[in-house]
């Protein structure tokens, strides 16, 4: 019996050696130039985005507490937190010397605004919690957590403060998802399987800009997948029903 | 608590793995979903030391598959994002198993202490290559004999000897064993006289070269894929020690007198009632292990709560007969050759 050994074959952990030293040196940790015009032209439809999330997560939460007056102050105070976000954030795209696109933006939510704006009306909390206090929370979270890496001084500081709101955020929907998980899981499910895929596409949407800042499509995917497993983890799901419900992200 | 952070050893596999666990999400997925999965808390377990002391501990899936070492962002990140997980569970001390520990030093990720609002905390986690290394070397000991093959006059082959295991395996062997000639086989060489002018002892040399002359190989090279050797030239009778993960040379060598051993696995005194050594085939899933695996349980069973094994050429002697000592004590085992050795043919 006779083989031979083909080393040149063999894949190794070395061919990786070049790109680990590029990332040793913060200073080509693959920050953008932030005054290119392609830069500030993506940067007008996505800062466009977040302005709008905002302004949405804030409205969103004025209106659950129409369907859960006790929690009106807590909600309130959210509610603000999200108007000072949206502060922020336009500030950021001044700083910058963009002027955000807020059509394209209108047009980007207009879908999962219809959706909550339908399960509102029917007085559908938990398909409403479902949509702004996790989706819409997660998505934040995971395009901010990513834009920290990547974004200028001025509005890394910013977004830093602001992704610790969102994780309060997402936790106060948490907190009430499991206090009624016994009643809500039905419905929580159903609306998942509506809303997933339009977060999903969403990211999909916005990828292209994302990249051009920096912000990778794998790392964003990624980093909601990991606020969306976790939450419905502390909510009370078990692996399975999550492996379930994170399906209808895979289409 | 103690942590085990383990890996599939290809995406083939872990499809497979990911749809016996219900996670259907990822198991009909294609790479770049599983580049974007999570990590997975598996499963929880209790397990109770010989002295019967008991302890807990949480099996995570980083969702890393070797087919991503190419994508050194998604390697890096998969590594990081199971790492958090575990300190979030709030446990003490997590072995990094299988090409984990590797890709945490060769992409550097000492300097990827910040994710998300988690601070990671070293002094949590273990490379688990000291106990690796020691029991790699009670293998060699004690199977080495059983075959006919006298210690004081073998030639070792050591493939991988300025890697952290590699390097912590030719210190033992040239200071505790007395072995007649060790060999000492990577491809860089400039590391390789380090070690030498280190242990003042040991033969530079090819890997064509050390097998033909070697009554014992040791395989401690990060390989990812199965290697194929040239057979006819090997001694007879050779004992090698496999040591790499994924263990990939079994199948490939086949000879009369050619005992191939897979290094680094330890048996445990009793079954633990787990499933995630099922998955990895061990073949006593029950019982059997990765010892960097148990490295971490042993911490715990000590309490000892630090990053014992961390960075590369820290394996002191004590440190091996430390956790040598304590491994034995806590009922562990380095598994050996069958009963009556199987001898390959051809
Ligand atoms: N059973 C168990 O419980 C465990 C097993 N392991 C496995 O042990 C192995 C070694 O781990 P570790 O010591 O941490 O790894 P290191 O990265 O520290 O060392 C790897 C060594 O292999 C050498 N090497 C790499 N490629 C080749 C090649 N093609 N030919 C010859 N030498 C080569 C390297 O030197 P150079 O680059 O100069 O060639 C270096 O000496 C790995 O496969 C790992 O997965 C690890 C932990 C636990
Ligand atoms: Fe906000
Ligand atoms: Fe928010």
């Amino acid at each position: 019996m006779h083989n031979e050994l083909k080393i040149t074959d063999m894949q190794t952990l070395e061919s990786n050696k070049k790109t680990i030293e590029e990332s040793i040196n913060p200073i080509s940790l693959d920050l953008p130039d932030f005054t290119t015009d392609s830069y500030k032209d993506a940067y007008s439809r996505i800062n466009a985005i977040v302005i709008e999330g905002e302004q949405e997560a804030h409205d969103n939460y004025i209106s659950i507490a129409t369907l859960i007056p006790n929690e009106l102050e807590e909600l309130t105070k959210l509610a603000r937190m999200e108007m000072k976000h949206k502060k922020g954030f336009t500030a950021c795209g001044r700083n910058l010397g963009v002027v955000a696109d807020m059509d394209f933006a209108k047009k980007f939510f207009s879908k999962l605004h219809g959706n909550f704006q339908v399960a509102l009306e029917k007085g559908n909390l938990t398909t409403c919690l479902l949509i702004q206090a996790i989706l819409i929370e997660a998505f934040a979270i995971s395009a901010y957590n990513v834009y920290i890496r990547v974004a200028d001084p001025f509005a890394k500081k910013i977004t830093e403060g602001v992704v610790k709101d969102e994780y309060l955020h997402l936790n106060y929907g948490q907190e009430w998802l499991k206090e009624n998980l016994s009643t809500c899981k039905e419905e929580l499910m159903e609306a998942n399987k509506v809303n997933l895929p339009l977060i999903k596409k969403m990211l999909d949407e916005v990828a292209d800009d994302a990249s051009v800042l920096a912000m990778d499509r794998e790392e964003l995917m990624e980093e909601f997948m990991i606020a969306y497993q976790d939450t419905l983890m502390e909510i009370g799901l078990d692996n399975r029903e999550i492996a379930r419900m994170a399906m209808a992200a895979i289409v | 608590m103690f942590g085990l952070i383990g890996h599939s050893t290809s995406f083939e596999d872990a499809k497979r793995k990911a749809s016996m666990l219900g996670f259907d999400h990822i198991a009909d997925g294609d790479l770049d979903v599983w580049c974007t999965a999570p990590p997975q808390l598996v499963e929880n377990v209790e397990v109770k030391s010989a002295t019967g002391i008991s302890i807990e501990g949480s099996y995570i899936d980083s969702c890393f598959v070797p087919e991503m070492l190419s994508r050194f962002k998604t390697a890096r990140r998969k590594v990081l994002n199971a790492m958090e997980l575990a300190q979030k569970k709030g446990i003490n001390i997590t072995a990094l198993g299988g090409f984990t520990s590797i890709i945490f030093e060769n992409f550097n990720l000492l300097q990827h202490k910040q994710i998300r609002n988690t601070s990671l905390e070293w002094e949590r986690f273990t490379t688990g290559n000291t106990h690796t290394a020691w029991v790699i070397c009670k293998q060699l000991e004690i199977n080495a004999p059983r075959i006919g093959i006298d210690l004081k006059k073998a030639t070792v082959a050591v493939i991988g000897a300025t890697g952290d295991i590699g390097s912590a395996v030719c210190r033992w062997l040239i200071n505790k064993t007395g072995i007649s000639e060790l060999l000492m086989v990577a491809r860089q060489q400039e590391p390789l006289a380090l070690l030498q002018k280190e242990l003042d002892g040991g033969t530079i040399t090819s890997l064509d070269e050390a097998l033909p002359q070697a009554d014992i190989v040791v395989w401690v090279a990060s390989m990812p894929k199965t290697i194929e050797i040239d057979t006819e030239n090997l001694k007879k009778p050779c004992l090698m020690i496999d040591g790499g993960y994924p263990k990939n040379l079994d199948e490939k060598f086949q000879g009369e007198n050619i005992y191939v051993l897979k290094g680094g696995i330890v048996e445990f005194f009793n079954d633990i009632g787990w499933s995630m050594m099922e998955l990895a085939e061990m073949r006593n899933p029950q019982r059997e292990m990765f010892a960097c695996f148990a490295e971490a349980m042993i911490l715990e069973f000590e309490k000892c709560h630090t990053n014992f094994s961390w960075g590369r050429n820290n394996i002191s002697l004590e440190k091996m007969e430390f956790i040598g000592a304590a491994s034995l004590k806590h009922g562990f085992s380095a598994i050996g050759l069958d009963k009556q050795p199987k001898v390959l043919t051809v």
